[in-house]
């Protein structure tokens, strides 16, 4: 299965027989994994399939239940430190620079270089402006790190992974923060440190970036290292074939045709530089509509721009018939909009507050009386919305943190009902959320559909969205690529046109 | 990308610093700040009578040592994205425990203001201590630290000031002049060098800048984040007690009820002289042009005669006024400033 090597160099890091359970999950089964000195290696795998918990072993953050992990033929014992003495360094999603500071001194950050004069700025301008250029990169050391693009930021973060002198380099989704267009410039860095005999573990679900940067491509799914291949011989369809696996094919079950009414949301051309770019789509009374698209494709931005959080460049938004004319949070949800965040945690609920009160801040008025909140009216309503949802709650009284990340969705979708929105943006409302709570959240959209609503539904568990959708887009980069109609939805077909290069388009 | 490159050895050329200096918001806020003072200085020079004379200007120095030698360390403390509003009680109690010293205790006077910045600095420790080890929000530890403070310099006190001998070489020299300009003037600026120094040229002052850009990043790189946190009000409870000295020797006592509400003015010069109350960002260049910024305003205020309780709400608004500006500024920098 472990694809040979001949012009990579040495084995760089590997894992023998690994395996990690958490409680409840089996994250890692006995996994076999091994990268070689020079080599870019793409990770692949859905949510959950065990990308996260791999990179982890061999960062030294989690530790093996048993097998071996070792890096350039040192067995990893110990935490992080022990890991990055042995040569390995990490690149996570956030951003973890000093934003105050110059380039060259987050590189150098807690090992700031001393001359006679305190610290020596030049001498950390001068290895900073080597290592940069050993990459590359084109950045100005002495630069305050709070002024560069995010690309640039991106850059720094990984010239000062590489300023380690590491042996294996991660890289987790190292550009899906950014747009299209700025995403050659960290390939071309990523391509440098491979050159100088790094190996590279290259998480990413872009299509056409793998293309063009990784050699080979290990792909996991539920625990299990599924194939490691090399990419040029890999069409994306057989990639995608190995990462759903027979998944595929039990998705028809759960969809049911609705009848659908007139057009509720219609979007035309929205443009939200850098991220979105002229979208165009419209939602039916009675339609569940599905937004596919990779971490960093702009569906996020595109609906958050919908409810009036970011203010797009050009294009027109109508709810219910009516032009949006002010692209501000509170004239939307007026006129109907309600859109429940990707992060529930810290954009969902207020963790502080009572679950009733989580649910009736979208509209105090109608649980008021003359100014004052009305402790019966608030009983009556959250507890009506507790019958519709089917949430698990004893007391509406205690704090919503108290509650299940199920019942917690169910609340913040919840407080949109409250407030009579029918045009529902739901933003990954199945994240962090066990099996069953799942199934639930998708009864709770088709009977929100089938009593009149719109739903816009956001998932990067693209198996999810046949079950529901009744039609589904694809966003690529910022634009719709693709679409399909229930029940020609096929989560393989979603995956195939959200990672296509473009010339498989 | 629009980036000039450094290749290694080269030296920065002019060009390149003014571009640095532009595109850091830091460099904005100082370039907006020297204009804004000498057109402040320009309409006083010119409207307000007694502004430029000799008298005026060396007593403009007095006010701004009282608010620039702890804003010093206050700069530190919030580019860590802490807050210390402890410093008017902490200064009004050091010029007693200074008075004491000399006078009840009989201590001689250097021995005198060593005890007192032994005193500063252990309640500042405590504090850094609540902060960094236990976790008590710095702004509520110091609040606490004000009462505590000022309760006591006024309960040892009965509220009385306590003389202290303007005879002694030390107190003499503290309150007069050296080379033509007041003595507290001269800490400032030597304050103002060292921790200008320190916090741009120290792995301590640097490390200041990493935990209150990110203190996650920060501990990971391994710099011990509980000891920056708690050196931090250890130095402010220090300048403040040398501040307490310096008022002493001024006043020529020691008194519980002084330094009322100084705390707010050093706070507002840091944030008017650019640093961000979110941490990370700031420097002392920019909270010297603040202390300057505010004496100034003071002092022009008084001069033109504006009503006395007008006059806060004018350096109020004024202050608010800078800030908002400071804000839009590194926003059009392209900083991320909201939420």
């Amino acid at each position: 299965m472990e694809g040979k090597s001949p012009e990579f160099g040495s084995v760089i890091a590997q894992t023998r027989a690994v395996n990690k359970r958490y409680p409840g999950v089996h994250a890692l089964k006995s996994v076999d994994f091994t990268v070689h000195a020079g080599e870019v290696r793409a990770l692949l795998g859905a949510n959950g399939a065990g990308k996260s918990t791999l990179i982890r072993m061999l960062a030294g953050v989690e530790t093996p239940d048993d097998g071996t992990v070792e890096i350039a033929g040192v067995q990893l014992v110990g935490g992080v430190r022990e890991a990055s003495k042995l040569g390995v360094a990490t690149v996570y999603q956030e951003l973890s620079l000093i934003p105050g500071m110059s380039v060259a001194e987050n590189l150098f950050l807690g090992h700031w270089l001393r001359g006679r004069a305190g610290i020596d700025v030049r001498a950390m301008e001068t290895a900073a402006a080597s290592t940069l250029s050993a990459i590359g990169a084109r950045i100005d050391p002495g630069r305050e790190v709070a002024g560069l693009t995010l690309a640039e930021q991106q850059i720094v973060e990984i010239a000062r992974a590489v300023h380690e002198d590491p042996k294996l380099l991660i890289l987790d989704e190292p550009t899906s923060a950014l747009a299209a267009h700025e995403v050659g410039l960290v390939l071309d860095v990523v391509r440098k440190v491979a050159a100088q005999g790094v190996g590279v573990i290259y998480v990413s679900h872009r299509m056409d970036e793998l293309r063009q940067i990784a050699d080979t491509v290990t792909v996991m799914r539920d625990g299990r290292h599924i194939a490691t291949t090399d990419v040029r011989g890999a069409s994306t369809q057989r990639i995608i074939d190995l990462m759903l696996g027979e998944t595929a094919a039990r998705e028809e079950l759960g969809y049911q045709a609705r009848p659908l009414g007139e057009v509720k949301l219609n979007v035309v051309g929205l443009s939200v530089p850098p991220k979105v770019d002229e979208v165009s789509f419209s939602v039916r009374q009675g339609e569940i509509l599905g937004i596919a698209g990779l971490l960093g494709s702009g569906r996020s931005e595109l609906l958050r721009a919908v409810a009036g959080f970011e203010k797009p460049a050009s294009g027109v938004i109508e709810v219910n018939g009516m032009k949006v004319r002010s692209h501000n949070p509170l004239h939307i949800k007026n006129l109907g909009v309600g859109l429940t965040p990707e992060n529930r945690k810290r954009e969902g609920i207020v963790a502080d507050l009572s679950i009733a009160e989580n649910m009736v801040m979208s509209d105090y008025g109608k649980v008021s009386s003359a100014g004052v909140l009305q402790p019966s009216l608030v009983q009556r309503v959250s507890s009506a919305l507790r019958a519709r949802l089917d949430m698990k709650a004893d007391n509406l009284d205690h704090s919503i943190a108290t509650l299940s990340g199920g019942n917690q969705q169910k609340a913040v979708i919840g407080r949109w009902l409250h407030a009579g929105s029918n045009v529902l943006l739901l933003d990954e409302p199945t994240r962090g959320v066990d099996v069953g709570s799942k199934a639930q959240i998708y009864d709770i959209m088709r009977q929100l559909a089938a009593d009149g609503a719109a739903v816009v539904f956001i998932s990067s568990e693209l198996e999810e969205l046949p079950l529901v959708c009744d039609r589904v887009i694809v966003l690529q980069g910022g634009r719709v690529t693709a679409e399909f109609h229930a029940p020609q939805i096929r989560a393989a077909e979603l995956l195939a046109a959200a990672m296509a290069t473009e010339e498989e388009n | 990308m629009s980036t000039t490159t450094t290749t290694p050895g080269q030296r920065v050329g002019l060009r390149q610093r003014w571009e640095r200096l532009v595109r850091s918001g830091t460099g904005l806020n100082i370039i907006g700040l020297l204009v804004a003072i000498a057109l402040l200085y320009g309409v006083l020079s010119a409207t307000a009578v007694g502004f430029t004379s000799a008298a005026n200007q060396v007593g403009m120095l007095r006010d701004a040592a009282m608010i620039g030698v702890v804003a010093t360390g206050m700069t530190l403390v919030i580019i860590a994205g802490e807050i210390d509003v402890s410093i008017g009680p902490a200064v009004a109690l050091s010029s007693v425990i200074f008075a004491k010293a000399m006078t009840a205790w009989g201590l001689p006077a250097i021995v005198a203001i060593l005890v007192t910045l032994v005193f500063g600095g252990l309640w500042g420790s405590v504090v850094g201590y609540l902060r960094a080890r236990i976790g008590v929000p710095s702004f509520i530890g110091t609040l606490g630290l004000w009462n505590i403070l000022g309760g006591l310099a006024l309960f040892t006190t009965d509220a009385l000031p306590v003389p202290i001998p303007l005879t002694d070489p030390t107190v003499d020299l503290l309150s007069s002049r050296i080379l033509g300009l007041p003595t507290p003037a001269w800490v400032m600026l030597l304050a103002f060098l060292v921790f200008g120094f320190v916090s741009t040229r120290t792995a301590y002052g640097r490390s200041v800048f990493a935990v209150g850009g990110n203190s996650s990043s920060a501990r990971l790189a391994g710099i011990n984040v509980a000891k920056i946190r708690t050196l931090i009000f250890v130095t402010t409870g220090m300048l403040s007690a040398l501040s307490g000295v310096l008022l002493a020797a001024r006043l020529g006592s020691g008194n519980g009820g002084a330094a009322k509400g100084l705390e707010f003015s050093i706070i507002a010069a840091v944030v008017v002289g650019g640093t961000a109350m979110t941490g990370g960002r700031g420097s002392l260049l920019g909270t010297f042009l603040g202390v300057i910024f505010i004496t100034l305003l003071g002092n022009g205020l008084v001069l033109l005669g504006v009503n006395s309780f007008l006059q806060q709400v004018v350096s109020g608004a004024i202050i608010v006024i800078a800030v908002l500006l400071n804000v839009l500024m590194s926003r059009r920098g392209g900083h991320a400033t909201t939420d």
